[in-house]
């Protein structure tokens, strides 16, 4: 799976999560772009990707992910 | 002698409460759902003299039969503990369908609803009772988000104890709940292990509570000493809720 596929999976994700199909995302969103991402919706959105990608994260894996591309270089790693 | 009717008794919670407070004498009437054999294998071993039911508690049709079951041993429960719950699924809001919220109600309120209208007269005529339900901290503070179902029966399950506390104060009959903190027990099989890590993380203490910190809370609330204590819903956090 290359980035492009797995950033366009994540976006259906997000907004699924947040409940906003009007979500576009790109390298640089983080959590002060989407008013309802806190640390639980964080929770809630690595539960969705790890379900949709068959992959296990840690919490130190995702403990200093800076933004969505840092998110999207992660589950690239992860899912080979 | 205790009657001790215990539903849940499946739960790492019911098998380490049984252990708690079985006393020589003691009858216990057992509730589970589809996993009786480890339970059966845990009395036989811990010599238990007790009677197991396998009950749906979501079909109240099998419930109605669970009461009647216990009214033909011709016992008085001295101890009521309700301790059934289904596991939690994390869900958005808009995506519960009413069956869940309708399968959570019927296992945590109803069944005790049930229950409690046949024990408690006889509780009540034999002047003696203790009768204790499980809540969570969720209800003592902001719950997590998806929760929904679960949050709603956990709250009403502590209005019915109110209620009841109330009802039979004067009947020598005491009506409590216990709110832990996440406990790691199989019950988390279907929470994600970043949920469960992350309470853990986020707990003062850098722990979930673990089963042998929230049962020496319950039996005291079975116990003799706790006469006096009625209508408490006992917070068990370590401090991560402080009211």
């Amino acid at each position: 799976m290359n980035r492009t596929e797995i950033m366009a999976k994540l976006n259906e994700i997000f907004c699924d999560v947040f409940d906003d199909e009007d979500i576009v995302l790109t390298d640089a969103t983080n959590s002060d772009d989407i008013e309802d991402w806190d640390s639980l919706e964080q929770i809630n959105l690595l539960v969705a990707i790890e379900k949709q990608f068959s992959i296990k994260f840690s919490l130190a894996d995702v403990a200093d992910l800076e933004n969505v591309g840092a998110m999207v270089d992660l589950i690239e790693r992860m899912v080979g | 002698m205790s009657v001790y009717l215990i539903t849940g008794a499946t739960s790492d919670l019911g098998f380490e409460l049984i252990k708690t407070v079985a006393k020589d004498g003691d009858k216990f009437l057992l509730q589970g759902f589809g996993d009786e054999s480890a339970l059966k294998a845990f009395c036989e071993e811990n010599k238990i003299d007790y009677t197991y039911y396998d009950v749906n508690l979501s079909d109240s049709v099998a419930t109605d039969k669970f009461v009647e079951d216990i009214k033909s041993t011709g016992l008085t429960p001295t101890h009521f503990v309700h301790l059934p719950a289904l596991r939690v699924v994390n869900t958005k809001f808009k995506s519960f369908d009413e069956e869940r919220f309708m399968a959570d109600m019927n296992v945590q309120v109803m069944s005790a609803v049930k229950i409690c209208k046949y024990i408690m007269p006889k509780m009540a005529k034999a002047k003696f009772g203790r009768v204790l339900f499980m809540a969570t901290s969720y209800v003592l503070a902001n719950p997590p988000k998806n929760t929904g179902a679960y949050i709603m029966a956990k709250n009403a399950i502590v209005g019915l104890m109110k209620s009841l506390a109330s009802d039979y104060v004067s009947n020598g009959i005491t009506v409590n709940s216990v709110s832990p903190s996440m406990i790691e027990t199989k019950f988390l099989a279907e929470t994600s292990h970043l949920i469960v890590e992350a309470a853990a993380n986020d707990h003062p203490m850098k722990r979930n509570a673990q089963v042998n910190d929230v049962v020496p809370a319950m039996a005291f609330l079975l116990s003799e000493e706790a006469r006096f204590i009625t209508g408490v819903n006992l917070p068990v956090t370590g401090g991560s809720v402080i009211e």
